[in-house]
Parts: structure tokens; C-alpha cells; sequence
């Protein structure tokens, strides 16, 4: 066995490059299909998960840009809400006024035409008394001091009167 | 029987197998080749067996095993390549497996084929044609001539001997290593023939006969890594 023999050693290399074939044939490219295809598949569904992902995300960012165009519309209505309500509120209280101003006014336009009337009702009640004392006076005869306690009578009544 | 009478049985003894006519005369088939052929054809049916019905999904536990094992083979071979001779795994896989086989059909009754120096030098003969052709792949033909230069003019020689040690340490080492765990079996079976050659036959046979596949490869390996660098 410790003769060099060439064709031995020809025979061996040729049995080596085969036993390579054999391997790479039968076993690598077998398994290494098989772990092609596995990856591949892999990769398509990491593909589509990204896709996925992508797509979740797009409309996640629509929604909340719904979200922000609600709650601004939100703002919005709740503003002009209040706007309204304000606008209401200041027109009832200046319908208020002007229609608390418009009683006073006629109040005061009522008392002063009751107030007349009573002056012109105190006028006529004076003149008809001093006719009547006028009268009572002209058919009686009196003396100064008469007059005088005439006079204080009639103030007196006036007086009463106009209590 | 002395060990001089031991190794001329082993060393010496007739080899050829087969005898092929050859113009007037005649050339012959070693048994290592003819074991080869055995292991060969073993693998293959093995291979068509194990490899059947390979399915993406739902995979059988036979598949499982084999893609585990490929995987974890590949692992090994890849770490002592190295990344950028990566391409070489599938080579460096086969001769770890033939050698593997071979180191180990003496369990079956046949002859170790590393047991003629024809294979090993064969092996080694490969393997130094690999790290030089991945060597001038990588760096082209004027750089991997400078190569021998390096790191110093003045070591050009040794660096040509290399050449030629390399492939020599890798056979001789192999050879040599099997055909000693054969000699020490065959002394310890002349000592006791019974029970004493069952530990040592496993040392030898399965666990010195694996070691000395993956050092061989581990050498191709860190040559092959060292010419891509």
C-alpha cells in the first residue's frame, strides 16, 4: 500500500468529483430547494405584512386626520353655538330694556296725565268753592273778622282736601 | 507475529482488486478504489432513500434530520472557510463525509481506502489544486504569483516548497494515522482477540477515524481561507 499507482490516483480523483456530484445533486440542491422555496414564501408573506402594515398605517393617518377635521368642525359649531347664543341672550336683555324703558316711559307719561287730571279735578273742586263762598258771602253780611274766619275755613278745607 | 511482520502484511500485501487489460498489458484496480465505489454507491442509495418527497410543508421527521444535519454541516464548514471562500462549502462537505465513511467502513469488515497512500495523496492532490485555483480566482494571476513574494523576496523558495509540503503533510498525516490506529488494533488483538479490542475499536475506529476526517478538512479549509484573504 505504499506504491504510488496514477491511474489508482486518476481513479480516486474522478470517484471524488462524482461522490461531489452526487452530493450536490442528492442532498445540497435538494435541501437547498426545498429552504429556497421556504424563504421565498417567507419573504412574500414578510411582503405582505408589510403591505398590510403600510395600508393599517395610511388609514390609521386618515383617521386621525378625520378625527382632527371632526373635532375642529366640533369647535367650530361649538363656537358658532355660542355665538348664537350670545347674540340671543343680548337680544332679549336689550328687548328687555328697551321694553322696560318703554314702560317706565309710559308710566311716567301716565302719571303725569293722572297728575294733570288731579290738578285740573283740585282746580274745578277750588273754583266751585270759591263760588260757593262767593255766593255765601254776597248773602250774608259780614263783618272783617268774618271775612278772615271765612277765609281760614276755606283754607282749612282746601286743606283737608288735598290730604 | 512481530510488528516488522505486521506491517509488511499491511504495507506490503497485495492490493490490487481488479485487473484490467491494457494495450499488452495490463493495469490494476486498487481495492481502495473498489471500496470507493462501494461507499459510492451506498451513499447514493442512501441519499435517494433520505431525500424523497421533499415537501415545503408538513415535513416528516427523516426530512427534518437531513435538513438539520445539512444545515449544521454547513455551519461547521462555513465557519472554517470563512465567508469569502463560502463557495467551497459544498466541496469541502463532500471530502469531510467521504473521509468520515471511509475512516469508519473498517466497523463493516472493509479496508479503510485512507489506508492506501493512492487516496490520501489523491485527497491531498485535490485539496492543494483547490486552495491555489481559489487563490488565483480571487486574486488574479499576477497577484497570486506576488503572493509567493510575500511578506519577503527572500522566502520565495519556501514559499514554492509549500506547494509541494502542503499536500504532502495532508496525505502523510492522514495515511499515517490511520495506518498506525491499524497497527495498534492488530497488536492489541494479538494481545487478547476478546473484549479487549471492543474500546479501543470504538476509539479507534469511530472516534480517531471522525477526528482525523475533520483535521484534514480543517487543514484544506485554513489553507483554502488563507489563499482568498
Amino acid at each position: 500500500m505504499l506504491e504510488f499507482s496514477p491511474i489508482n490516483i486518476i481513479c480516486i480523483v474522478a470517484n471524488l468529483l462524482i461522490l461531489y456530484a452526487i452530493f450536490k445533486i442528492f442532498l445540497f440542491k435538494r435541501v437547498d430547494d426545498i429552504l429556497l422555496k421556504r424563504q421565498e414564501e417567507v419573504d412574500e408573506a414578510t411582503k405582505a405584512a408589510d403591505i398590510a402594515t403600510a395600508k393599517a398605517l395610511e388609514t390609521k393617518k386618515e383617521y386621525e386626520n378625520k378625527i382632527a377635521l371632526a373635532d375642529e368642525e366640533k369647535e367650530q359649531i361649538l363656537a358658532d353655538i355660542k355665538k348664537q347664543g350670545y347674540d340671543e341672550y343680548e337680544r332679549i336683555v336689550s328687548d328687555a330694556r328697551k321694553k322696560g324703558d318703554q314702560i317706565l316711559t309710559e308710566a311716567r307719561h301716565n302719571a303725569e296725565v293722572e297728575n294733570e287730571r288731579a290738578k285740573e279735578v283740585y282746580a274745578a273742586q277750588i273754583t266751585d268753592m270759591v263760588i260757593d263762598a262767593a255766593s255765601k258771602i254776597a248773602a250774608t253780611k259780614h263783618s272783617a273778622a268774618d271775612d278772615r274766619k271765612l277765609y281760614e275755613k276755606f283754607i282749612s278745607e282746601a286743606g283737608v282736601d288735598n290730604e | 507475529m512481530n510488528i516488522k511482520e505486521l506491517l509488511n502484511e499491511i504495507l506490503l500485501k497485495d492490493k490490487a482488486f481488479i485487473h484490467m487489460p491494457f494495450g499488452e498489458g495490463r493495469f490494476d484496480i486498487y481495492e481502495s478504489v473498489v471500496v470507493t465505489w462501494i461507499i459510492m454507491a451506498v451513499i447514493l442509495i442512501l441519499l435517494l432513500i433520505l431525500t424523497r418527497d421533499f415537501k415545503v410543508h408538513n415535513i416528516s421527521k427523516r426530512q427534518a434530520a437531513v435538513e438539520s444535519f445539512v444545515l449544521w454541516l454547513r455551519g461547521l464548514v462555513d465557519g472554517m472557510l470563512g465567508e469569502e471562500a463560502a463557495r467551497y462549502t459544498d466541496y469541502i462537505s463532500t471530502v469531510l463525509l467521504y473521509l468520515a465513511v471511509s475512516n469508519m467502513i473498517g466497523l463493516f469488515g472493509f479496508i479503510p481506502p485512507t489506508m492506501d497512500i493512492n487516496v490520501t495523496a489523491a485527497l491531498s492532490l485535490m485539496s492543494i489544486i483547490l486552495v491555489e485555483a481559489a487563490g488565483i480566482r480571487k486574486k488574479g494571476v499576477l497577484k497570486w504569483l506576488k503572493g509567493f513574494t510575500e511578506p519577503m523576496a527572500i522566502i520565495t523558495p519556501m514559499n514554492i516548497l509549500e506547494l509541494a509540503i502542503r499536500p504532502l503533510s495532508l496525505c502523510m498525516r492522514l495515511f499515517g494515522n490511520i495506518i498506525g490506529a491499524t497497527v495498534i488494533m492488530e497488536l492489541i488483538k494479538h494481545v487478547l482477540p476478546v473484549f479487549l479490542p471492543v474500546p479501543f475499536c470504538l476509539y479507534f475506529d469511530i472516534f480517531d477515524g471522525l477526528i482525523q476526517a475533520y483535521v484534514f478538512v480543517f487543514l484544506t479549509s485554513l489553507y483554502i481561507k488563507e489563499a482568498v484573504e
